[in-house]
């Protein structure tokens, strides 16, 4: 007997029990439906989150130093990474939110960085140096970012974010216009892309002024916020470390462990990345692992209907061994018989699992289209047609080794 | 010879208190060409002895010559082998095969042959005309009458054209109608060449047959040749 003739049997057989190879292949179908759907929305989740924080800034270190002696931190902190290697270090910005209500104002439209009702449209000034676009992965659409000599010289300048931009300006081009903060005019002199991060728009909706400028409207604080940016990840952990050193050696430690004469502490995001990455291939892990637990239950099924399938097919068995069939054909055709129903229940699994991806994505990850990799769809395809393999076997096995007289003898 | 078996025993639970001995030293040689009836009352072994010699079965002990062959010696494979092409088996319950059409169980030993699809199929129609069932060939076991679902049964054990072809009680569940058109066709066969071994504990049926062969408890009490098969 040849492959395909076992293979008609096979499909003839499950069609004739329609009902039963359905229910055998419901286990194998909601199995692998639910490790795709699982799989693809761990993943979908995983690359949002990191999507998000690239697009917040990668290979950043945050100082935040502050003398109770006067010093100047910013000279300071500046020098320090100034010497630092140009290998290691992309540059340095101050990074300061102001906080108080500005608006801004062009033409008859006007923003608000207190605007609390429609966050949506609230805006966040901040005051950064020529550097700032490149430490917080700003990406300039139009004109120039903040130059030294209006850090020196404390031009009444000004960088709008993509989404701030839009709003003052629609389409037209905002360089060389004049906006207002607080009735004081500054000049626009670029604007940078939208980084478009969904439930994040405060980040587009930016306005950058040199740090140096109008103190009233920094209310005369001190710096002791910086933004370093580093080249790589392994650069990013060695000047974090440099720079807590340089920080415990202005401030060194009392007995107690606190810092003396101030407070300085050097952080950066790429630890917490990591935790993150490292806790999503947890969950990844975890959630595949409960599916699998349903995929193997719906393998344990197919044994067990296997076995009675056996039992109820001894006869038959009989027949077919006294008219002569091999005891391979026997196995081959209960093996290929389960590896059938597998193939099947996983190919539906396959297609519902994609579908409640899609659904998935729509409704839990705010519309992502989430697609499974194909490596887990091939994977789960092949898992489930090897569970019909070896669930199958025992009772292929246990089916083909009667004597014909006594499988004839069953009812 | 085309059969031969030599002190054939088949005993269940040997030793045991409950010992049965189905077969108790039973040597027999059946003749290419004959038509043999082995018959005797329920539980004489008659049905013991078909299966031990459809290779369906194996003996406790004795020796068992097919056609030349040592049938004890033979592997699994080789045993399979001479069930699909040197014996045909017609049972009294039919034994086809539910799911399976006319038409797919009597190509199932020919597919099991390895016969190509085109040949096996002018073959399996081929013999189901000759028991006059081809109209039927597209009908499921469920959806035909006793006496053609045996006719049915016949064509599949003459699909192969085997030599030897072993009815165990082939006209059990049939009327004495119907019962005497399957007999028609196997003395048909033994007339073409076929041996024909008939099991039966009926004597006007093995009264067909040119052989008489009657057992009891295991054990061959009469073998006797019948001059002019009754009709």
């Amino acid at each position: 007997m040849n492959l395909v003739q076992a293979f008609k049997m096979a499909f003839k057989s499950i069609y004739m029990k329609k009902t039963r190879s359905f229910l055998t292949m419901l286990g194998i179908i909601i199995g692998v439906a639910s490790v795709v759907i699982m799989v693809s929305v761990v993943s979908g989740q995983n690359k949002k989150n990191l999507e998000w924080m690239e697009a917040m800034g990668n290979n950043v270190v945050e100082v935040y130093a502050d003398s109770w002696t006067g010093q100047n931190m910013d000279t300071i902190i500046n020098e320090f990474v100034g010497d630092l290697d140009k290998k290691l270090v992309v540059g340095i910005t101050p990074n300061i939110n102001l906080w108080g209500e500005m608006v801004v104002r062009y033409g008859s439209k006007s923003y608000s960085t207190t605007n609390w009702d429609n966050w949506e449209d609230m805006i966040q000034v901040v005051l950064g140096n020529d550097a700032y676009g490149a430490c917080n992965d700003y990406n300039l659409a139009e004109g120039r970012e903040l130059s030294y000599l209006d850090i020196e010289k404390e031009s009444s300048v000004c960088v709008l974010g993509g989404g701030l931009k839009e709003k003052l300006f629609n389409y037209t081009s905002p360089v060389g216009e004049t906006v207002t903060i607080n009735g004081l005019p500054y000049l626009v002199v670029g604007w940078y892309e939208s980084k478009n991060i969904e439930n994040w728009p405060e980040v587009d909706n930016l306005l950058l002024l040199p740090y140096t400028v109008n103190r009233t409207l920094n209310k005369n604080q001190t710096i002791s916020n910086w933004k370093v940016k580093c080249t790589s990840s392994s650069a990013t952990s060695e000047v974090t470390a440099r720079i807590q050193n340089f920080l415990n050696g202005a401030f060194p430690l009392d007995e107690e462990g606190n810092q003396q004469g101030g407070f300085g502490r050097a952080t950066t995001n790429n630890t917490w990345q990591e935790q993150n990455q490292e806790q999503a291939k947890m969950q990844t892990m975890v959630m595949g692992g409960i599916a699998a637990i349903s995929l193997i239950v719906g393998g344990i099924g197919i044994m067990n209907i296997m076995l009675v399938t056996v039992t109820e097919r001894t006869r038959e068995i009989g027949i077919r061994k006294a008219i002569g069939a091999e005891r391979r054909s026997i196995i081959a055709q209960f093996l290929i018989e389960a590896a059938v129903i597998c193939g099947i229940g996983g190919i539906l699994g396959i297609i519902i699992g994609c579908m409640g991806s899609l659904i998935a994505g729509k409704f839990l990850l705010d519309g992502m289209r989430l697609w499974p990799d194909q490596g887990i769809v091939l994977g789960a395809f092949l898992f489930s047609v090897a569970l019909g393999v070896i669930f199958g076997m025992y009772p292929a096995i246990k089916a083909s080794g009667l004597q014909p007289v006594e499988a004839l003898r069953a009812d | 010879m085309l059969i031969e078996i030599q002190d054939i025993f088949k005993i269940y639970n040997e030793g045991k208190e409950s010992e049965v001995r189905a077969l108790d030293g039973v040597s027999l040689e059946i003749d290419r060409g004959e038509f043999v009836a082995i018959v005797g009352q329920s539980g004489s072994g008659k049905s013991t002895m078909m299966n031990v010699l459809g290779c369906l079965d194996v003996p406790t002990y004795g020796e068992y010559y097919l056609d030349g062959h040592d049938i004890g010696s033979l592997s699994d494979r080789e045993l399979a082998r001479i069930r699909n092409r040197e014996i045909g088996f017609i049972f009294q319950g039919y034994n086809l095969i539910q799911e399976l059409d006319a038409l797919e169980n009597v190509t199932l030993p020919l597919i099991y042959q390895g016969i190509s699809v085109f040949d096996r199929e002018d073959r399996a129609m081929e013999a189901l005309s000759r028991v006059g069932m081809a109209e039927r060939a597209h009908h499921r076991p469920s959806e035909m009458s006793g006496g053609q679902q045996q006719r049915v049964a016949i064509a599949r054990a003459i699909a192969t054209r085997p030599p030897i072809i072993m009815a165990d009680e082939p006209t059990g569940a049939l009327d004495s109608k119907t019962g005497r058109h399957v007999l028609e066709i196997l003395r048909q066969l033994n007339g073409e060449g076929s041996t024909i071994i008939l099991i039966t504990h009926d004597d006007g049926i093995a009264a067909q047959a040119r052989r008489r062969v009657r057992l009891s408890d295991g054990r061959i009490v009469s073998d006797e040749q019948l001059k002019e098969a009754a009709v």
